[in-house]
């Protein structure tokens, strides 16, 4: 095959594979590792995008040295980490169950599987928007629902700072709970008739197939669908701007949303190009462990 | 035979009851999103009352209030009036208002389409070209280099927002058409080289080196015979490539104000009078979501695979 090829007029083979790749090549470097360069190098600095004439002077690791040092951001850390936590732990459990219970064929499956994926494809800047109807204190339909079953009275989801936090969570849940699910029941479809009915011989339990085969060979898909959740949670900014854009106060300041105050409202460009790079390393971080962990479970 | 029996083959009754809690599951869930399209054909009295009202006599005035803008005027001043030509001004006039103009929504829609189709253009056609090499050829570092195009989707896009922005302002593309759709492509080459390389590695290379054989070049094998094989895998692609566009809000609130900005940070700020115009958000909610729901029914066998860029495929 490989000396027929050969002959083949036209282009060679490793022509077209560099013609092919580079524009792709270019692009990403040009619109996505240029632009992080230029960050990391703003990070050094002093330097304001709104004074365009102002002396841009280099400042070493000040802005790492200020960011690692400030309380504030500290707090930030922390809303990020209860978001992101809260929202991984509901949506590991109630879109295992929910894969669970499709797993068990019955007629119109798949119909039920599109209508509860609907609200993770929808947008998340429109979905808060919308959910801020749905929680207002007064008109909203959450309020109403919640009343309904057990009389709290007025409250304010959006704008009382103990229940901001959880406002978030809920919309978020609710958005993308589907997201683990579909790949939950992936992860189930995956798994061989053939290893049930040799516990079935064994007189194994229900429990104990569901601990011992279920779980098991369900756990490496649930880690990856958590993977994807937990990195997108740790950037989130569309769905908290839009519903509660950071407050009240700040008590729903998530890393993302103080970075956009930090970069475009105060325009401190070197101090938030700081801070991005930071966030990007956590993320990278975390992410390349739990990559480890991931695999070493999954050889198991 | 009949003793063996796998979770998927459940007895009648766990089957029936797993049923019911999907679709009471599904009936709450799908709520928040029937309750929004709903109250885009409330009036906007009916949607401020307490208790939530759940029948109600449909109105267009969130539709009407999507599409113009309006003043208020004195009751003298709109007596003073020829009665009004159409439907839509009589229901604005009845509201002790006039019609002064359309409002921003379609531009800002075309936008989203223009830009979204001009994106998802781009990235699937960049994105087949690169797929098919790393399916095919023997590229130097490939593993490095197909983790290295994912890896630009861990960047926060606040990150990389403010350099983009100072590099579009000096390069002329802020707020731009062609500046959002570079933007964009970039943003779905990741996701759209990862799912076409999966869909290529499907396609077997036999059916290229029959066509070699008879006399076609790797170029025209690629065109006529890779390129029409994996028209599905294309589709679906294309399809996610648009729904990012789509729904993407980040870029376009910081990048874009007035020529380019797409709809999902305009939809916010068409509240209206007093804030209280949640009909016409209703509105502007449903005709932006109804395409992407379409396109998931469209898409539902290959969810799964573009959701996780093709790490779990089934």
């Amino acid at each position: 095959m490989k000396s027929a090829a050969k002959k083949f007029k036209g282009l060679s083979d490793k022509a077209i594979a560099w013609i092919f790749i580079a524009p792709t090549l270019i692009l990403l470097l040009a619109i996505n590792i240029y632009p992080l360069i230029y960050a990391i190098r703003m990070s050094f600095t002093n330097f304001y995008a709104n004074k365009i004439g102002r002396e841009v002077k280099f400042v070493g690791l000040k802005n790492y040295k200020k960011i690692l040092g400030k309380e504030e951001i500290w707090e930030k850390m922390q809303i990020t980490a209860h978001f992101v936590c809260w929202t991984l732990v509901l949506q590991a459990l109630i879109g295992l169950g929910l894969a669970l219970l499709l797993n068990k064929k019955f007629k119109g499956n798949e119909l039920l599987t599109t209508l509860i994926v609907l609200p993770m494809m929808l947008s998340p800047a429109v979905v808060g928007v919308f959910w801020t109807y749905l929680y207002n204190p007064q008109v909203g339909l959450f309020n109403y629902v919640v009343n309904f079953f057990y009389d709290f009275g007025i409250f304010d989801m959006i704008g009382s700072s103990t229940l901001a936090p959880w406002s978030i969570v809920i919309v978020d849940t609710w958005m993308w709970t589907p997201f683990t699910m579909l790949i939950c029941l992936a992860g189930l479809r995956s798994i061989p008739n053939y290893l049930y009915e040799a516990a079935e011989v064994d007189r194994a339990s229900k429990w104990q197939q569901f601990i011992h085969i279920t779980l098991p060979s369900v756990l490496p898909f649930l880690l990856l669908a958590l993977l994807f959740r937990g990195i997108e949670n740790f950037k989130m900014f569309d769905l908290v701007a839009e519903l509660t854009s950071g407050g009240p106060g700040s008590a729903t300041e998530l890393a993302s949303i103080n970075l956009k105050r930090e970069a475009f409202e105060k325009w401190k460009t070197g101090y938030s190009s700081a801070f991005a790079v930071i966030l990007f390393v956590t993320i990278f971080g975390f992410g390349n462990v739990y990559v480890k962990v991931m695999n070493k479970i999954k050889d198991r | 035979m009949d003793t063996s029996r796998s979770p998927s083959e459940a007895s009648g009754f766990s089957r029936k009851l797993a049923a019911t809690i999907i679709i009471v599951y599904m009936v709450v869930t799908l709520i928040p999103i029937s309750w929004m399209v709903a109250t885009s054909f409330k009036s906007v009295d009916s949607a401020i009352s307490y208790p939530p009202e759940v029948f109600f006599e449909p109105s267009l005035e969130g539709y009407v209030n999507l599409f113009t803008n309006r003043s208020r005027q004195p009751k003298d001043y709109l007596d003073s009036l020829p009665p009004p030509d159409t439907w839509y001004e009589e229901l604005v006039r009845s509201r002790e208002m006039v019609i002064t103009g359309p409002s921003k929504f379609l531009p800002r829609y075309s936008n989203s389409l223009i830009i979204g189709f001009g994106a998802t253009f781009f990235s699937v056609f960049l994105g087949s070209l690169a797929a098919y090499a790393l399916s095919r050829f023997k590229v130097p570092l490939k593993d490095d280099l197909l983790f290295f195009i994912l890896s630009t989707r861990m960047f926060p896009p606040i990150a990389v927002a403010v350099p983009i922005f100072i590099m579009y302002r000096k390069l002329g593309l802020g707020d731009t058409h062609v500046g959002m759709i570079i933007l964009y492509t970039v943003v779905n080459l990741s996701l759209s080289v990862w799912l076409l390389k999966g869909f290529m590695d499907e396609i077997p290379r036999e059916y290229e080196e029959a066509a070699m054989i008879d006399g076609y070049s790797r170029m025209q094998a690629f065109f006529k015979v890779v390129l029409p094989q994996a028209t599905t895998g294309i589709a679906a692609t294309a399809i996610f490539c648009m729904i990012f566009s789509w729904n993407e809000y980040a870029f376009a609130v910081l990048l874009t104000q007035f020529n380019a900005q797409t709809a999902p940070p305009f939809i916010p700020t068409i509240i209206g009078e007093g804030g209280l115009d949640w009909p016409a958000i209703g509105a502007g909610t449903t005709l932006f979501l109804i395409p992407v729901m379409i396109f998931t029914v469209v898409l539902r066998k290959h969810l799964l695979r573009g959701i996780t860029f093709g790490a779990v495929r089934k």
